[in-house]
């Protein structure tokens, strides 16, 4: 039975290291510093040349901007349930939070294409896909707040409000220096996720190439996600296809720097 | 300060609703033109207005029984030995490992399926192209397997260590421990587990997209897993960009993407459920 056991697991324990040298063993050809500042050379034509710097940037910066739209968005659930809701409400949020998070997210995506790129005609454009990341990792960072306000001990909560703190008083002194930790793995995972996902930004904020710096933000962007995807369809170009072993290195290390980060973080919490 | 709060709450609350009520509206013209009969046509062609849904369910219907198929044994296994027999050390190693699978994005699971999966099933099996259900449901089952583990890892460990003495002290040997307490006792968090995965599996495009073929037909016969088909996420991707804003064929689209909405919150319903169940 255990050697059966050991037989079964052993794709799911071999599995990420595989994965993760063979990701980086295919990208080696192409990782070099004209990668990333891009070259003159006109024969590698379809994107290959392109400096990856826009992409990272791009991704990077409707990351950023999802979050920064979620966060308040996010706390403001997480104090209502703590402050505000009833029991009823509290499992109303809970279940609310559930059902968002397993609603896929190109579904999103198509509502955000129907809402914002054609009824309030922001067209393909950086505030599009940034809204709809941010909607996307709503859910995920709500409950991770949520979980983090909850871990606070209630006999501090209570003796805060006995000595007669206001609520802003109360999340300041009290439950920000409490669950700060804990609140920040909640964002970190949200960046990652923001940042690994594709399907919904590909027709709502991405264009292939040709924007350096987007202008405002309603213009298109690149990103890095997108980019993998268009040079990945490149079947027969081998540079194109390095280039995009080479892109999937540099998102896997920004993924796994967020993810990591969040992982050691509440490994720390928990001694 | 509450005001701040209890506004924010109603703006959150307000535009989920909206988003999902422009979702609904916008397929509304598909459901009058075609009904729900559209739902076991097996005809997708837009250009000739045929709107059959059934290729793309049964599509995701298989490569969710393949992945699970695959990564169920595998991902139970994994977490009984990452739980049971591994020491400590290599047991934070697993959780790390674990944390890297469920951290790659899809589209790199996309290429990875592409420059492994497909040229190798197309020797094995010997087919035009790698391009099948098959494929998919492999990428699949190395994405859901994460889930899995994490879920039956979280359950096994929260069986109180009591009932492990208390079984061992019967004289009951390991196999028997297993399969009557320990199992038993993480079975609920092991389904919830399941749950969540199927979910993440229906919902997951690029991958899915860049290894399924993306051919609008019926498996033939319907145990065919080896040709190239069509998911409910995949033609969403696929045909995205190319629909016109308005159009029917946008509509169909849309309604696609209820249905994946709708099923997604019934598996969510379910676990809630089981949540609930669990607490009594």
């Amino acid at each position: 039975m255990k050697i059966l056991l050991w037989f079964l697991a052993l794709p799911a324990l071999l599995l990420p290291a595989f994965a993760l040298l063979y990701i980086v063993y295919q990208a080696l050809p192409a990782l070099d510093w004209s990668l990333f500042v891009g070259t003159q050379d006109t024969k590698l034509h379809f994107g290959a040349n392109q400096a990856l710097w826009q992409q990272i940037s791009g991704s990077l910066l409707m990351m950023l901007l999802a979050c920064a739209l979620a966060s308040p968005i996010a706390m403001s659930i997480a104090l209502f349930h703590q402050l505000l809701a009833g029991p009823r409400q509290k499992l109303f949020i809970h279940a609310l939070l559930q059902v968002l998070q397993g609603i896929p997210p190109i579904v999103y995506g198509l509502c955000g294409l129907v809402l914002l790129v054609h009824l309030l005609h922001w067209g393909i454009s950086l505030a599009a896909g940034a809204v709809i990341l941010a909607i996307i990792i709503l859910p995920l960072l709500s409950s991770n707040t949520i979980h983090a306000l909850e871990r606070i001990p209630d006999e501090q909560t209570e003796s805060a409000l006995a000595l007669g703190l206001t609520p802003f008083q109360l999340l300041i002194r009290v439950w920000l220096p409490n669950a700060w930790s804990s609140m920040l793995t909640g964002l970190l995972l949200s960046m990652a996720r923001a940042l690994s996902e594709t399907a919904p930004i590909l027709f709502t904020a991405t264009v292939f190439s040709g924007v350096v710096w987007p202008d405002s933000i309603f213009s298109p962007v690149t990103s890095l996600q997108t980019h993998i995807f268009y040079l990945a369809q490149e079947g027969y170009n081998q540079h194109a296809i390095d280039v995009a072993w080479a892109s999937a290195v540099v998102l896997l290390g920004l993924v796994l720097s967020f993810s990591l980060c969040a992982f050691f973080l509440r490994r720390f919490e928990d001694h | 300060m509450l005001k701040i709060i209890r506004f924010g709450y109603l703006i959150a609350l307000f535009s989920i609703a909206a988003l999902l009520w422009f979702l609904v509206v916008n397929t509304w013209p598909f459901w009058a033109e075609f009904g729900l009969s559209s739902l076991w046509l097996d005809e997708w062609f837009p250009y000739e207005s045929l709107y059959g849904l059934l290729p793309a369910l049964v599509g995701s219907a298989w490569v969710m029984m393949i992945a699970m198929f695959f990564a169920l044994p595998c991902g139970l296994a994994a977490a009984i030995v990452g739980s049971e027999l591994l020491s400590k050390p290599w047991q934070s190693t697993l959780r790390l490992s674990v944390e890297i699978l469920a951290g790659i994005p899809s589209v790199v699971y996309g290429l990875i399926g592409l420059w492994i999966l497909l040229p190798w099933l197309q020797n094995t099996f010997d087919l035009i192209t790698g391009h099948s259900l098959l494929a998919a449901g492999l990428l699949l089952a190395m994405m859901i397997l994460p889930t899995i583990m994490v879920m039956s890892l979280d359950a096994l460990r929260f069986v109180p260590q009591e009932q492990r003495e208390a079984a061992a002290s019967l004289g009951l040997d390991w196999n028997t421990r297993l399969i009557t307490v320990l199992l038993p006792q993480a079975w609920p968090g092991i389904r919830s587990g399941v749950l969540l995965a199927l979910g993440r599996a229906l919902g997951e495009t690029m991958a899915v997209m860049l290894v399924v073929g993306s051919l609008d037909k019926m498996p033939s016969p319907i145990y065919n897993i080896l040709e190239p088909a069509q998911t409910l996420t995949s033609r969403i991707g696929r045909e995205m960009g190319e629909a016109a804003f308005g159009s029917m064929h946008f509509s169909a689209l849309m309604a696609n993407g209820l249905i994946l909405a709708i099923i997604s919150m019934l598996l969510s319903f379910m676990v809630l459920r089981q949540r609930k169940a669990a607490q009594r």
